[in-house]
Parts: structure tokens; sequence; C-alpha cells
């Protein structure tokens, strides 16, 4: 493992020196970084276009929907803070998603240690029954989820819609952490238990500490697709008062479907918080998202 | 020295699997028992054997909704997939542009489907910033009621689908790329390959595990797609944006409350998720492996 780390990091080092000795740069290197420009700028542009709307006066939209901005308000945005109950959606997102973390990483982490450890048969089948629950959409389990969190007595409650989060982001939790704790040597535990440390002691002040970067990972993930996830709590939290971020944002389409001047400032609010945690997470969000792409 | 302690390991591992087996396997299973059922609005209903799963090849709206998934699927794969792979190249080849260029093409990726379907559904409207845009280029002849058009609507849903994912997609190929052993890249560009060359027979064959993660995600994300017809067209104009995904949120909760049927379908999506998952699953890997 530790030679494989080394050879790539000798690459890339490699690499970004071959790129800043390029000597010439002809107009074909030019044309090209011109065109790419501009396709990055054009996917851009939808957002950045969002935000300007958001910012630009009722009046001014109607007569030049794509006018360039001249004058700026916040009204749209104080607008659509009450229209679509953000602060009360706010808090329900917030306390979905740290339920839905807190228990998928501590119960995927617990799960994955032994998995990784024990070689028995049995264990390897319990690690691909989990894996497997990947691979079965909500959809499938819509009717039946719905039926069983009914007879439980927990639709319309935060604990129902953070268990079925959890449910369904185990797979992925454990998939990482168990491969990550493969790579942790052996020998540590060896030395916890010489020192007379305990399993449940050795995981959560020898491991758990190791397992930072899968944990900012999968915490990135988890929170791009719990946060932004409609199906849930649409169906599991018709109560008003329980209502998330993007179930309030949805119910704007109904009543004002097409105006421009309440539903941007709504898609606004409604990514704001990601943009904020992720302005601070920023490394985490790219390797968050391509989780698996490159073997290592 | 968990592997020791066998008891131990089990109380590691019982929340976790507690939480399985009642979320997961039970649903599923307890899925299967209420398809054979005709229950509505979830009581228990009367037992009707394999009746629900016959009917489905003779119900022309599941047939239709099955039809505009794999078509909205094959689409969304090729073209997102292409887009990612060029963008992907293009910010490789130039490291000054990478890192800013991969940060914002990612900022749709971030957005909800929610937030998405808002600004496209302006941004697509008959008088919206689309056909304004046509219309100040002199293009009038091309404006459309893009998402009103039963011949459009679906390719609408899935350009927005392609935008949103199109940087993610290029994210995955740019890690690929970023992986790739240098010394091969430099041997190959002073045995002289170059551009498309190159791109071919060196850069191409090694970002196969790349290539497996992209595609696989893609597909499995567009046969599941359901937030962006929801929210932009609820499956209209006409029913042609009503997918698998759609149709089963209808039957169960739509007025009928049809928990069997809607669960029926519910797992012709699970066989198609797992058939066409597990086709380009190891198609891909035995390409991997090849190389």
């Amino acid at each position: 493992m530790a030679t494989t780390i080394q050879t790539t990091q000798t690459a890339s080092r490699e690499e970004r020196r071959a790129g800043r000795r390029r000597p010439r740069r002809g107009p074909a290197t030019l044309i090209g970084d011109v065109i790419l420009g501009i396709a990055v700028l054009l996917i851009f542009a939808p957002f950045a276009y969002t935000v300007v709307t958001s910012l630009r006066p009722a009046s001014d939209l109607v007569k030049d929907p794509l006018g360039w901005p001249t004058n700026l308000t916040i009204t749209n945005i104080t607008d659509a803070y009450s229209k679509m109950n953000y602060a009360q959606g706010l808090f329900s997102s917030t306390i979905v998603l740290a339920g839905a973390l807190i228990f998928t990483i501590v119960l995927g982490s617990l799960a994955a240690y032994p998995l990784a450890r024990i070689s028995r048969s049995w264990a390897t089948w319990v690690y691909r029954l989990f894996i497997a629950g990947s691979t079965v959409p909500i959809f499938v389990l819509l009717a039946p989820l719905y039926l069983l969190l009914r007879d439980a007595g927990l639709l319309n409650s935060y604990a129902g819609v953070i268990l079925t989060y959890t449910a369904m982001n185990l797979p992925v939790a454990i998939f990482f952490y168990t491969s990550f704790f493969r790579q942790i040597p052996i020998e540590l535990e060896e030395a916890a238990a010489i020192d007379g440390s305990g399993p449940i002691r050795t995981f959560f002040v020898v491991l758990f500490p190791l397992l930072r970067p899968v944990t900012a990972t999968l915490a990135t993930f988890l929170t791009l697709s719990v946060w932004n996830d409609l199906l849930v709590p649409l169906v599991f939290l018709q109560d008003p008062s329980l209502k998330t971020v993007m179930v309030n944002a949805y119910s704007l389409v109904g009543s004002y479907t097409l105006d421009p001047s309440l539903l941007f400032p709504a898609a606004l609010l409604g990514v704001a918080p990601l943009l904020i945690v992720f302005a601070f997470l920023q490394r985490h969000v790219v390797s968050g998202l391509t989780m698996g792409a490159v073997k290592s | 020295m968990i592997h020791r302690k066998p008891l131990i390991a089990v109380a590691f591992m019982a929340p976790a699997l507690a939480m399985y087996l009642v979320l997961i396997l039970y649903p599923l299973v307890q899925g299967l028992v209420l398809s054979a059922t005709d229950s509505k609005i979830g009581n228990a209903g009367n037992f009707v054997g394999a009746k629900n799963y016959v009917a489905l090849g003779s119900d022309s709206d599941v047939m239709r909704a099955l039809g505009i998934t794999l078509a909205y699927a094959a689409v969304v794969v090729v073209v997102q997939n292409v887009v990612g792979l060029v963008l992907a190249r293009a910010l490789y080849m130039r490291p000054r542009i990478r890192q800013l260029g991969s940060t914002l093409i990612l900022v749709p990726t971030l957005m909800s489907a929610v937030m998405a379907a808002f600004v496209w559904n302006s941004l697509l409207a008959p008088d919206g910033a689309i056909n304004s845009l046509l219309r100040s280029l002199g293009l009038s002849t091309l404006t459309h009621v893009w998402l009103g058009d039963p011949s459009t609507a679906l390719w609408a849903i899935a350009l927005v689908n392609i935008w949103m994912f199109s940087g993610y997609s290029a994210a995955i190929f740019l890690a690929g790329y970023m992986n790739l052993p240098a010394e091969l890249i430099d041997a190959s560009s002073v045995d002289g390959a170059a551009g498309w060359r190159r791109f071919v027979s060196v850069e191409w064959p090694l970002l196969a595990p790349a290539t497996t993660v992209a595609v696989t995600l893609s597909l499995l994300g567009s046969l599941k797609v359901f937030e962006l017809p929801f929210v932009m067209t609820n499956g209209g104009p006409a029913g042609s944006t009503t997918t698998l995904t759609m149709l089963i949120f209808a039957k169960i909760f739509g007025g009928q409350g049809s928990f069997a049927y809607g669960a029926t379908i519910a797992f012709l999506l699970l066989v198609l998720v797992l058939l066409f998952g597990g086709i380009t699953q190891s198609f891909l890997r035995r390409r991997e492996e090849r190389i």
C-alpha cells in the first residue's frame, strides 16, 4: 500500500512539472482554452442567472427577463423566505440530516469493523447481504415501508425519516468503511490490546479517529443526497410543521407556478446551506462525489 | 482483536443488521407479498397470485412508461457520459483552468432536482429565457413550448438531467485521468501519439475503471429518475413524461391508492435495474480486466 501511494505521488509531481514545462502555447491551445472556458461558463450560467434574477425587482423581470441587472433588491429573497416557511424547513431538514448522518456513520463504521477483520464465510455473507441492499431502489420499498411506518406510529415523525435514510445508506457506508478498515494495520489493535484496551475502547479511541477521511467523504455524499431528497419527506413527513426545505419549496410550484421572482430565490435558499457548508469542505466535495471512481 | 471475539463482533454488527433487516429486507418481502394481493390504500386485500404481474404486460400505461424510461435512460447515459468525458479530457489537458473549471461544473450537481426544475421550468417557459434568446438571435422559428409539447417535454427533462450531472460524470472521468501513469502518457507522446490517436489507444483503455463507475451511476440514476419529471411536468403533457417511478408514485399515492399494483410495477423497476445494472457491470468489469 505504502509503495502505491508513493508512486502515485511521484507520478503526479512529475506530471505537474511537465505541465509547467510545456514551452510553446500556440494559437490552437489558446482556442482550446477559450472553447473550454465557454463550455464551463455555459454549464455554470443557469446558476449565475438564478442568483442575478433572484436579486432583480419583479417589474424589471417582466420587462426584460434576460436583461442586465440595473436595480438590485432583496425583497424577492425575503418574500420567498416567508412564503416557503424557510425557517421551519431549515429546522426540519437540519434535524433529519443530522440524525441520518450520525446514525449512518456510527452504525456503518461499527458494523464494518468486524466485517473487515473476520474472514470467515458467515462474515462474507453478511457483508454481501449489506452490499446487495444498495441495488434496491426506494420505489420498491415505498408501499411496504409506508405501511410499516404507519403501523409503528412513525409516519409524520423525524424518527421514521431518519431511520429510512439510515437503512438506505448503510450499504454505501459499510462498503467504504470496510475497504478502509482493511488498510489499517492489525498491529495497531494488537498494540492497543497489549495496553489493556478492550475492543470497544480500541474502536472509539484508536480506530474511529483514523477513519476521518472516509467519514468526511461519506458525510459529504450523505449531506447531498439527504438534503436534496424530495421523495422520502414528501411521503413520510406530511404534517406542515415537519416539512423539509425541499418539500416546502415543492409546495410553491402548485400555487405560483412559473413566477421567477419567487421560484429563483426559493431555489437559491434551497442550495444556500449546502454551498456554505461545502465552501468549508471543498476538497471533500469532489472525493465525496467520485467515491469509488478510481481503484486504489 | 475483534476477530478473536465473535460475540463482540456480532454486537458491533447488530444495530446495523437489525435496521437493515427491519427497514430493507422485511419491506422487500412485504412488497412481494403485497404485489400478490389486490390491496387498496394499504388494506390487507385478497391473495390474487401472479395476476398483477400478468396484468403488467397488457397495461398500456405500464408499457408506455417502460418505453419512456428506457428511451430516457439511453439518451441520458450516452450524452451525459460523452459530454463528461470531453470536459474531463479538456480539463486534464489544461492545468491552468482545471481547478476552477472542475469546481464550476460541479455546481449544478449540488443543486437538488427540485431547485434545478424551478430554474429550468422558467428558462424553458414560452416567454422564458431560452425562447427570448432564440428570438433575439433572429431564430424565432426555433422557439417552442418545450415542456408543453408531448414530443419535446421528455427530451427537455433529459437535457436538464444532462446539464445537472455532466459535471459529475466529468469529475469521475477526471479522477480517472489524474490517476493515469504519467510515464505512459510521456512514453506515448515520445512515440508520437497525440490527440485523437493517443485518446483512442492509450487514454480510453486506461480510463476503464472510471468508465464503469460513470456509466453505471448514470444508468441507475436515469432508470430511477423521479424528481425532475415530478416537479417539471408532473408526468404530462398527455403522459409523455410518465416514467416508471412516476407511475409507481401515482398508483400508490394518487387517488386510487393501488398499493398492490404500485408495488408490482416497482418490482418491474427492480428487475430492470438488476438486469441492466448487471449486464453493464459485467461487461465493463470484463473490459477492465482485459486491460
